[in-house]
């Protein structure tokens, strides 16, 4: 059972007022009863009127102890920053969430982590890199941080998913508006097998400020940001500032110097705010893990399907260049790239280009 | 005096027995056509009595009446002023002989007396056959159309005159019938059409459309503007099996009734290759319309219809094109009447793969948003993604390989083994409806594509390595069957089975994300 002070931020949070102020009202409150709240001389010293008048209509007695039963019901854990199970890393935050909902296993915000952040729009090589990445750091027993947006944050959730690693996914909106809705499925999926975190009240709708917000719980929950591919404008930016400010380690993944996309990684690399990673093994080092046994994945090749990964092993190729190169005959080559993809030795990428994994 | 003109009308692809009785009797003058005529069928009759006159006969000032029967079927077109003509001089006695019995009169008439050329000649011609009619007089303009069905007389003439004169046995030297043409020879004949020979690269594209062409599956190309997607559609056609006589047939009538067809070839040869245009409607797709009159997808009929840009077209429109696909036929109600158009036809099909056309591109950048590409992917509904087998990528090629002097292979090769799997094909199907490979019913696709268990293996690690959805399951089978087919074999291996896979791009999950 939730107690008094618990009961009030999920109060807070359904009227959406700022920590800061729950903060205070919390110390405030300290000696008065729920009741007490709704004696103007308190609380309006900090409330102002607007939010005042909104909390008084949402408190209805009965109403909110039935929204808390149905949370419970729908599997909804609360964690405050008086429960015993609030997560360490944060608590000591100067701007910590006072409140988290959450839907999985808790167990998870104790293990080593990594963040993975960066673009919505991954080009071709940031897709097979942030893949790379989350399926090795997984593999080893990294728990793969995100903030479940599209591109770089969907692929390292899905990733980690795909090779059973444990995965925590924050969002910037309520539990029942999973934003970008596409990403709901993934949603449930992470609530299941990983752990869904939030510090928004579940009906609670994405707002502009929510993404940022929510960066400082992805890079306070982790031991290191990792960032593949990024714009300057990025959001990404954020996450970055949050984990230099908490003293945690960035890794950045050089690219091409021409793509804006790697803009972000190679900047921080040349400015030493990040530590430049070239494969999964830098950081797996860094923290000491001892590494799993990597398995000898080109045996077992013919002919035809040697020739394609060695193609490949220059980088990523389009069908075209493959048939002219290889000199196999197109409908072979059909067939023995989708029996590579097949494999996991290969990956198919939109505009009929390969690369290997 | 009564006269009893035949002659034919048009439903739909159908023609229809139409016996035009007329009864001159003396009296207060009057005119009267009875039989539920459209306008152009009232309108008859001042055409036809101008055109008797300017022909040289008389006009009698009686009382006319006109039957067109049967009369319950509504009457549509200027068909019947040549038969209203005959029935009026046979009427007033002006033709002496009975001789016009024996024939079906059709042609529309000039108010100086010239025969005129008619929509719907051939369809027309076929179902008279059918009822046992071979004796036709018929418009000079028409003359080719009518020439490719055997055992028919046709007489064609330009003018009443003529006509009359033929039938009063006045002319010196006799009016022989037209001739039938074979069909193999105007065939041959048949032009140049863009040939693959002259497409660069884009090898996976030609592989997927011979595989289209092969096995008669339709075809969804995904690529960024320029990349040559239109080229490589054009030059599709001319991989396509020649069309048999009885289609060509099926082909012409569509084109006939539609008023479509080149008068001084008179029978199509090629398959048809249409390409509406993106802001088209509903019904010019469809057919349909007061004076109903085929759409786009069935002048498509054993042909290909190419819609470019597909996720323009309003989505209405192309949740119609559903039935035709599944169906080989549009039928369309109206309240006058129900019509069924043939609309056997391949969709190619070509899209960009985000609203800038460049995603997923090698050289050039994508500046759409994940939910604008998500959104325009999911333009096409998966009923729509449920009948197209073949989805195939095409990129831009680059400069150099615009200007390599390589040799392409020729459409004429690609043809040959099109050919011969089709061949294999008709022999597999010999005793059912099913003509392809792409329309295999269930029960066939479970006879006809059974797997090996090697090959059930490589199903089973695809789908669930590749995120494939459940529907791609028997599209799979079916390409991979055409596959077979193409290579000779009797069993489908399990290089097959990749191949085909590789075809179905969409139901994966990379596009997305």
């Amino acid at each position: 059972m939730l107690d008094k002070n618990e009961k009030l931020l999920v109060l807070f949070s359904m009227c959406e007022i700022s920590t800061k102020k729950q903060e205070l009202l919390i110390e405030q409150l300290e000696e008065f009863s729920i009741d007490g709240l709704f004696k103007e001389n308190v609380s309006l010293e900090i409330l102002n009127r607007e939010e005042y008048h909104k909390l008084c209509d949402i408190y209805d007695k009965q109403r909110f102890e039935m929204s808390l039963e149905n949370m419970e019901k729908s599997n909804i854990k609360i964690i405050t920053i008086f429960s015993s199970n609030y997560p360490e890393r944060l608590r000591f935050l100067e701007d910590r969430p006072l409140i988290l909902y959450a839907k999985g296993d808790l167990s998870l915000l104790d293990k080593l982590s990594i963040a993975i952040v960066g673009t919505r729009m991954p080009s071709n090589y940031g897709k097979i890199v942030t893949e790379k990445f989350a399926g090795d750091l997984a593999n080893n027993g990294f728990v793969i941080i995100s903030g479940l947006c599209y591109g770089v944050d969907a692929i390292a959730h899905r990733k980690t998913l795909d090779v059973g690693g444990k995965t925590i996914a924050v969002v910037g909106s309520g539990f029942q508006n999973i934003y970008p809705a596409t990403n709901t499925s993934l949603a449930n999926e992470i609530a299941q097998k990983g752990l869904l975190l939030s510090e928004y009240y579940p009906s609670f709708k994405p707002k502009r400020y929510t993404f940022p917000r929510r960066n400082r719980i992805v890079a306070g929950l982790s031991d290191g940001v990792l960032i593949p591919e990024a714009g300057l404008k990025s959001g990404t930016i954020h996450t970055k500032d949050f984990a230099l400010e908490y003293g945690k380690d960035v890794f950045a993944i050089p690219g091409n110097i021409s793509s804006t996309k790697s803009d972000l990684p190679n900047v921080l690399i040349k400015s030493a705010q990040a530590e430049c990673t070239l494969s999964a093994d830098d950081i797996i080092k860094y923290y000491g893990v001892e590494k799993e046994a990597k398995k000898e994945r080109f045996l077992s090749l013919n002919m035809d399907e040697q020739v394609i990964v060695n193609l490949l092993t220059q980088g990523e190729k389009d069908f075209d260049y493959l048939a002219e190169k290889s000199k196999i005959p197109v409908n072979i080559l059909n067939s023995c790239l989708t029996t590579l993809e097949i494999r996991g030795l290969i990956r198919k990428l939109p505009g009929k280009n390969f690369a290997l994994v | 005096m009564l006269s009893k003109v035949v002659s034919f009308g048009l439903t739909g692809i159908e023609g229809f027995l139409t016996t035009i009785e007329t009864d001159i009797v003396g009296g207060v003058p009057h005119f009267e056509i009875v039989g539920l005529g459209d306008v152009a069928v009232k309108e008859a009759k001042d055409r036809v009595k101008s055109a008797i006159r300017n022909s040289g006969f008389e006009y009698p000032v009686k009382h006319y009446t006109i039957n067109l029967a049967p009369a319950d079927i509504k009457k549509e077109g200027p068909f019947y002023d040549l038969g209203l003509a005959i029935g009026i001089l046979s009427a007033s006695e002006q033709i002496k002989t009975k001789k016009y019995k024996d024939f079906v009169f059709l042609g529309e008439l000039s108010l100086d007396g010239s025969i005129k050329k008619v929509k719907g000649v051939l369809p027309i011609l076929i179902s008279a056959r059918n009822l046992g009619y071979t004796k036709f007089v018929l418009p000079k303009e028409n003359e080719e159309e009518a020439r490719y069905i055997e055992g028919m007389q046709i007489y064609a003439f330009s003018h009443l005159k003529d006509c009359v004169a033929f039938l009063n046995d006045e002319i010196d030297h006799p009016i022989l019938p037209v001739e039938t043409r074979s069909f193999e020879e105007v065939s041959k004949s048949s032009i140049n059409k863009l040939d693959f020979e002259n497409v660069k690269g884009q090898a996976s594209a030609k592989r997927a459309l011979e595989i289209a062409a092969a096995g008669g599956h339709n075809v969804l190309m995904i690529g960024p503007p320029g990349s040559g997607k239109s080229m490589l559609a054009k030059c599709f056609s001319g991989i396509l099996p020649d069309l048999t006589f009885e289609e060509a047939l099926e082909v012409t009538k569509v084109h006939s009734i539609a008023g479509e067809l080149d008068l001084k070839k008179g029978i199509i040869t090629e398959r048809p290759f249409r390409t509406p245009h993106h802001t088209a409607t509903t019904i010019s797709m469809t057919g349909g319309g007061n004076h109903a009159k085929p759409g786009e997808i069935s002048l498509a009929h054993n042909g290909v219809l190419y819609l470019d840009e597909f996720p323009e077209y309003s989505r209405h429109l192309i949740e119609t094109l559903r039935q035709p696909l599944e169906d080989g036929v549009i039928t369309v109600a109206r309240a006058k009447q129900t019509i069924t158009y043939p609309s056997s036809f391949t969709l190619i099909a070509s899209m960009n793969p985000c609203p800038c056309g460049n995603y997923g591109s090698k050289d050039r950048e994508c500046n759409c948003s994940p939910s604008q590409i998500h959104k325009y992917l999911s333009k096409i509904s998966g009923p729509i993604m449920d009948r197209i087998d073949i989805h195939v990528e095409v990129d831009n090629i680059s400069y150099s390989d615009l200007n390599k002097e390589s040799k392409e292979e020729c459409s004429a090769e690609i043809k040959k083994r099109v050919d011969k799997a089709r061949e294999i094909q008709l022999k597999r199907f010999k005793s059912s409806k099913t003509f392809s490979n792409s329309k295999m019913s269930v029960p066939q696709t479970k006879k006809y594509c059974q797997l090996s268990v090697e090959c059930q293996k490589l199903m089973e690690q695809a789908f669930t390595s590749l995120k494939l959805s459940a529907r791609a399951h028997d599209r799979i089978l079916r390409v991979a069957r055409t596959i077979a087919d193409l290579e000779g074999e009797e069993n489908i291996l399990p290089q097959h089975i990749a191949e085909a896979i590789s075809y179905r791009g969409l139901d994966r999950k990379y596009w997305s994300i």
